[in-house]
């Protein structure tokens, strides 16, 4: 039983970082239908810019989260305005828009080994090893504040998207640019600031993840699959659905410990998203996206 | 549409394709090739054939997969078992291989209901697990420490051949589907999936079939490279690195294009030789770089150009 509760807190706390993830990519796609392949890679640069910040500079990595978050919102920007705005749009550009996105992933990787080199590295500060105790478990202070700041990214980009102008011309887009056109929404600008925010939220998450886990310039890729599995999951771009999703995902994953060899517990991820691709392609609450 | 696909293959470029086949196979027995250009020759071949085999599902179906270094990983362990097993011939072992593989391919049939992104993303999940599985499945792939066969230094020497011959009839293989009315069967489904079915096209049956075909090629290729390495390990095999390399020979060629894969292939080979060798530290971002620009600019790769220089030489003659 306690071994229950160990397990199903971890679950929670790994929930807020997949949910984090998740938005980045889930936004990305919802509002441009681009599956954003580097989605890993700018988590990875996340990962290094907190690096950076903290050993360089002394940074606090939760003092340096505007920092990252601004570098990687101009980043997303950039990308969308060189490389993603050039696609063909619709069906014909999902293989190339796949194509060119990993191109720029791989760059970013060899770009991390010119400069990291491909050393493991994480980030750890005076409270990385102090915990509290919680229903009689020990859990992590570094832990609890990525479960905290990634609750409070959904419930911020909730509200941005619901109540400010920008939120409602981005949700617009989302549903038909052509019309926002007629109405005078810059849809160029709409996207450049969508792919943006992507970024930002996905740099966020390598700049958490890198609290928890140790990374290098290889990394990103399962970190890719598990945003993936949460937002088909949760039926893209539906908030409260992404962070359900994002909480199956890391309760299943936690609890497949009991019953698999530890080497196979990160296959689950994999096969989850096999499955619901197939299953549920619509994701559990939210509409289709077949076809 | 169909008067350009019927004639893709004007005679010359047929003759040129036996002419320069022929020159291959005989120019080991000719010229004294140093073993450094005969092995390299030889890996490309069998880069070749596999980059060919994968565009019959990305570039002909259109259906990018980011996994199919799990059939190729299958058809070398399966082939390398065979091998360790009993005293066949290596090329039995190496059909069976790619027979396995075929098979295996098909259990990717689940995830062809998704089209476009979905289906890569799912081959990349597909391509991983199998990586985890095998890799865990030390019975059979001798885990992280991989599996050892009998170093056998004329049947890698004879390989050149049997890869040259793959080559030679994969890509008879890959023009007589373009040409046939299978071909335009697979750009149907490729252009539209739904206005073929209505059309009486059944897109399961093609995407089955295609996804058997390419996966049991590059199964072959993966028992062939267990023969000539003489050693095999599944994170290698199975690596997403060696999935991303077919779509990489693919594109730098040109992604559905029937001699593209092959031109790319050898690209690809040569490029990684020369930057491993000088520039092991740029090797990824020079792919990258590749990619983004030929995306950008020549979606049809090294075939797109070729074919504007061709044009633009018609256009000049044309003058004078």
């Amino acid at each position: 039983m306690e071994r229950f509760i160990d397990l199903a807190l971890s679950a929670v706390l790994l929930a807020g970082l997949y949910a984090t993830m998740a938005y980045g990519l889930g936004i990305i796609y919802g509002v441009l239908r681009v599956v954003n392949l580097a989605h890993g890679g700018v988590i990875m640069m996340g990962a290094y810019m907190g690096w950076v910040l903290h050993r360089k500079l002394g940074v606090d990595p939760y003092l340096s989260i505007p920092i990252v978050v601004a570098a990687s919102y101009l980043l997303g920007v950039a990308m969308y305005r060189v490389l993603v705005r050039h696609l063909p749009r619709g069906a014909a550009g999902g293989p190339a828009s796949l194509l060119l996105l990993f191109g720029f992933w791989l760059v970013l990787r060899n770009g991390a080994y010119l400069l990291f080199t491909g050393d493991d590295q994480s980030i750890t500060t005076a409270w990385s090893t102090s915990s509290v105790v919680v229903l009689g478990s020990q859990l992590s202070v570094s832990r609890l504040a990525v479960l905290a700041i990634g609750s409070v990214i959904p419930v911020g980009l909730h509200l941005f998207l619901h109540r400010t102008h920008l939120g409602r011309a981005i949700r617009a887009v989302a549903q038909n640019p052509d019309s926002c056109t007629l109405v005078g929404v810059d849809v160029e600008r709409i996207y450049g600031i969508t792919f943006g925010i992507g970024t930002a939220l996905a740099g966020v998450a390598g700049l958490l993840s890198a609290t928890l886990f140790a990374f290098n310039p290889g990394s990103g890729s399962s970190e890719l699959l598990k945003s993936f599995v949460v937002v088909v999951l949760g039926g893209m771009g539906s908030v409260p659905g992404t962070g359900l999703a994002a909480l199956i995902l890391a309760v299943v994953e936690v609890f497949a410990i009991l019953v698999l060899p530890s080497y196979l517990t990160s296959a689950v991820g994999f096969v989850m998203l096999v499955l619901v691709l197939v299953i549920r392609p619509g994701g559990l609450f939210g509409h289709r996206v077949l076809g | 549409m169909r008067s350009r696909i019927r004639g893709l293959a004007p005679t010359p470029i047929l003759a040129g394709f036996l002419l320069t086949g022929a020159a291959l196979a005989v120019l080991p027995l000719v010229l004294e090739l140093s073993i450094y250009t005969h092995n390299l020759m030889t890996l490309t071949f069998l880069s070749v054939a596999g980059a060919l085999a994968w565009n019959w599902m990305g570039g002909f179906l259109g259906q990018v997969s980011f996994g199919h270094a799990a059939t190729f990983g299958v058809g070398g362990f399966v082939a390398a078992r065979i091998v360790l097993w009993a005293p066949v011939p290596a090329p039995l072992a190496w059909l069976v291989g790619g027979l396995v593989a075929g098979v295996f391919a098909l259990g990717a049939h689940p995830a062809l209901r998704l089209r476009g992104p979905y289906f890569s993303i799912a081959t990349i999940g597909l391509g991983e697990a199998t990586r985890l599985l095998f890799t865990y499945w030390e019975d059979f792939t001798g885990g992280s420490s991989g599996l050892s066969l009998p170093i056998e230094t004329a049947l890698k020497h004879r390989l050149y051949w049997w890869g040259l011959g793959l080559v030679v009839l994969v890509t008879a293989a890959s023009w007589l589907i373009r040409r046939s009315g299978l071909g335009l069967q697979l750009l149907a489904i490729k252009a539209d999936v739904d206005a073929a079915a209505d059309l009486g096209v059944s897109a399961t049956f093609y995407q089955d079939l295609m996804i058997a075909l390419s996966g049991a090629v590059v199964g072959v290729t993966g028992g062939m490279w267990a023969s000539y390495f003489s050693f095999i390990e599944p994170n290698d095999m199975f690596g997403f690195d060696r999935s991303i390399g077919f779509v990489l020979m693919a594109v730098i060629g040109g992604v559905g294009t029937v001699l593209g894969p092959l031109l790319g292939a050898v690209v690809f080979v040569l490029l990684r030789q020369y930057l491993l060798a000088s520039y092991p530290q740029l090797y990824l971002g020079v792919y990258g770089l590749l990619l983004i620009f030929i995306i950008l600019f020549e979606p049809l790769g090294l075939t797109g150009l070729l074919r504007r220089l061709w044009q633009r030489l018609s256009a000049l003659r044309g003058k004078v």
